[in-house]
């Protein structure tokens, strides 16, 4: 029986590896990462904004519990995030950034995250898989938790988004099947959603496309071909669950095939990280990108520089279990 | 005279289309591409020579008149509404799939999406830019045949993209009936929930206008008020419908003074002053357009529906008055 502590620390293992792995790969296409790399598969560098950002998210489950209310969230950036954005913060995408704006002018959730142009941003959904560690087998819970926090930076879609992933970690985290994880995630969002629509129409690609025709019948299935950004929740939810059906769960196979399909690379092996790294617990996660994986260096987010996801892994599996986090 | 107010409704859109700077941008499209290379590599001259002598669509060894003033993307999206309105508005967008022609992103997306079976509401809400004004342009057309545009709307945007183009057709109907902006603005804004971002935005920006006096004197509060500078693209709806509406009021309905305070708001230019002229010109009428810029504005260039090119707009509000 893996515990709680290794599947949260699976899970958040997973998510900073896929973060790294993907990040060279990001707004390439499939074909320019198999001319570069091959299969992309070795870290290179550093994690982005997605790892910072689920360490941050966690540390408000921290303090807050299931008592967190998006008033709390916004006083979070109000007070951590909004005074060193003059400093170094780079790498925060539109929605969070449009959010400061919007904090900044006295606005208060919901407005903050209605008021600019990005609601549909993956932003919540790259850190959504630490409410799916508080509350594992209840992913409706998870799913609302979730949605406190992306009413604050998000509208519609990137809050589905969110709510899907948190979802899905908080089935991995009991160790359920690939095709009954996504079924959670698609059991806490509304069937006429762009999220769900696309999870349906990414799975249905995988079911019938020939093996070497996947990527590319991920991509007609999903990816809106007329925009610049690609960092669109429904996109990038939808591939990364299919990531990790096509890598049968585990995190290996799901990460290196998320990353290979391009467009929010980063962010689309994170939460394939994420979900098979709660479903596996950290013995799943390869253990040459655990020791690629220290502390993070605070450059999207000062406030969490120098944390750890495993120290986050074990302080959010010690509210599980009342036990107090041990040493990494 | 309600027959003067419509068409100052079509000639205040293409007006305010025409004097917008993003117009110059698309109606060079209508030039070889190797024009448009040159310009973009004398704007990578100037980043790093650090000159500030910004490069300007131009013309070399072809027509000038492309880059005269005159309409752009707009004024043609008007014309195609007006065209196209008494068919079913998915059957209408379906003849566009494949054609050559250049649209915003919700409009691109949602041919797209109907091409792969995605029907509406879902082609214009399964769609990253659900929330621009594309609908609101169109919606004028609408507004001044008195007719719902949410049919038409949902086929490209959703959410305040929607409520823009019904915010936007009301306006014009009743602008066109009453001639009182302060009428036509108040119809706009009861369709326009407080607890969305172009509900709340179209408050915010009345009341800064108001403070103003007038509506040059709005223009720095709206950009304040309005923009985050964050995102960009400037043709939301949630920031242009309620610039129209803020500067319209603020000028009394009087399109020769809200058009060019809407035309210096940079980010919003491309369709803010549209939608300025398209309310001020349905209350003022026709007539109270200066002869100069209707003359200037009434043929489209075809810069982005090329079937339109050499059409008069003014032509199709006939059959209307």
């Amino acid at each position: 029986m893996t515990s709680y502590r290794e599947r949260a620390r699976g899970c958040l293992l997973g998510l900073a590896a896929g973060d790294a792995l993907g990040a060279p790969a990001e707004n390439l296409r499939p074909a320019e990462i198999r001319r570069r790399w091959g299969r992309l598969t070795e870290i290179e560098g550093g994690g982005t904004d997605d790892t910072e950002y689920a360490i941050f998210a966690a540390s408000l489950l921290g303090r807050h519990g299931h008592g967190l209310t998006p008033e709390l969230v916004a006083r979070a950036y109000r007070d951590e995030i909004i005074p060193r954005v003059d400093g170094p913060m780079r790498g925060a995408g539109f929605s969070e950034l449009g959010t400061v704006e919007a904090l900044r002018r006295g606005l208060e959730p919901p407005l903050t995250g209605l008021v600019h142009s990005h609601g549909w941003s993956d932003g919540l959904a790259m850190r959504a898989a630490p409410y799916g560690i508080f509350c594992p087998g209840d992913p409706a819970e998870a799913a609302r938790l979730v949605e406190q926090d992306g009413l604050v930076s998000g509208s519609g879609e990137g809050i589905l988004g969110g709510r899907a992933v948190a979802g899905a970690v908080a089935a991995a985290m009991t160790g359920a099947g690939p095709e009954d994880v996504v079924d959670a995630a698609l059991a806490v969002i509304p069937g006429d959603s762009w999220t769900a629509r696309n999870v349906r129409r990414a799975r249905a690609a995988l079911d019938d496309a020939a093996p070497d025709e996947i990527e590319a019948a991920l991509h007609e299935a999903v990816v809106v071909r007329h925009y610049p950004w690609t960092d669109l929740a429904p996109e990038a939810v939808a591939l990364a669950l299919a990531a990790f059906l096509a890598g049968d769960g585990e995190v290996e196979a799901a990460v290196t095939f998320g990353v290979s399909l391009g467009r929010d690379a980063d962010t689309i092996g994170a939460i394939a990280g994420a979900v098979s790294g709660a479903r596996q617990g950290e013995s799943g996660v390869p253990a040459r990108w655990a020791a690629r994986i220290g502390p993070v260096t605070g450059k999207c987010l000062p406030v969490v520089a120098g944390r750890h996801v495993l120290d986050t892994a074990d302080e959010l599996a010690g509210l599980l279990t009342g036990e107090p986090a041990k040493g990494r | 005279m309600s027959g003067d107010r419509i068409r100052g409704a079509v000639a205040g859109l293409a007006v305010g289309d025409a004097a917008g700077w993003p117009a110059s941008r698309h109606r060079a499209a209508l030039h070889a591409p190797w024009s448009r290379r040159l310009h973009r590599e004398l704007d990578a001259f100037a980043e790093e020579h650090r000159v500030t002598t910004l490069p300007v669509p131009f013309a070399l060894n072809q027509p000038t008149a492309p880059l005269a003033v005159g309409p752009s993307d707009d004024a043609e999206w008007l014309a195609w509404t007006l065209l196209t309105a008494d068919r079913p508005r998915t059957a209408a967008f379906r003849e566009l799939i494949g054609k050559d022609l250049r649209a915003r992103v919700s409009v691109r997306t949602a041919l797209d999406n109907l091409d792969r079976g995605v029907e509406p509401p879902a082609s214009g809400h399964d769609n990253p830019h659900h929330f621009d004004d594309a609908a609101a342009v169109r919606a004028v057309a609408f507004g001044v045949l008195g007719r719902d545009p949410s049919d038409d709307a949902q086929v490209t945007n959703a959410g305040d993209g929607v409520l823009g183009a019904r915010a936007m057709a009301a306006a014009v109907t009743t602008a066109v009936a009453s001639g009182d902006v302060t009428r036509a603005v108040a119809a706009a804004l009861d369709l326009l929930p407080e607890g969305t971002a172009i509900g709340h935005n179209a408050r915010l920006a009345l009341s800064a206008a108001e403070r103003a006096g007038e509506a040059f004197a709005a223009v720095p509060a709206l950009d304040a008020a309005l923009l985050d500078h964050v995102y960009s693209y400037g043709v939301g709806a949630a920031q242009t419908v309620p610039a129209a509406l803020a500067l319209a009021a603020a000028s009394g309905g009087d399109l020769t003074r809200a058009v060019p305070a809407a035309a210096c708001l940079a980010a919003l230019a491309d369709s803010a002053p549209a939608l300025t002229g398209a309310l001020t010109g349905a209350c003022g009428g026709f007539e109270a357009i200066p002869e100069g810029w209707t003359a200037s504005a009434r043929t489209l260039a075809g810069c982005c529906l090329p079937d339109l090119a050499g059409q008069d707009l003014m032509e199709l509000t006939k059959g209307l008055v």
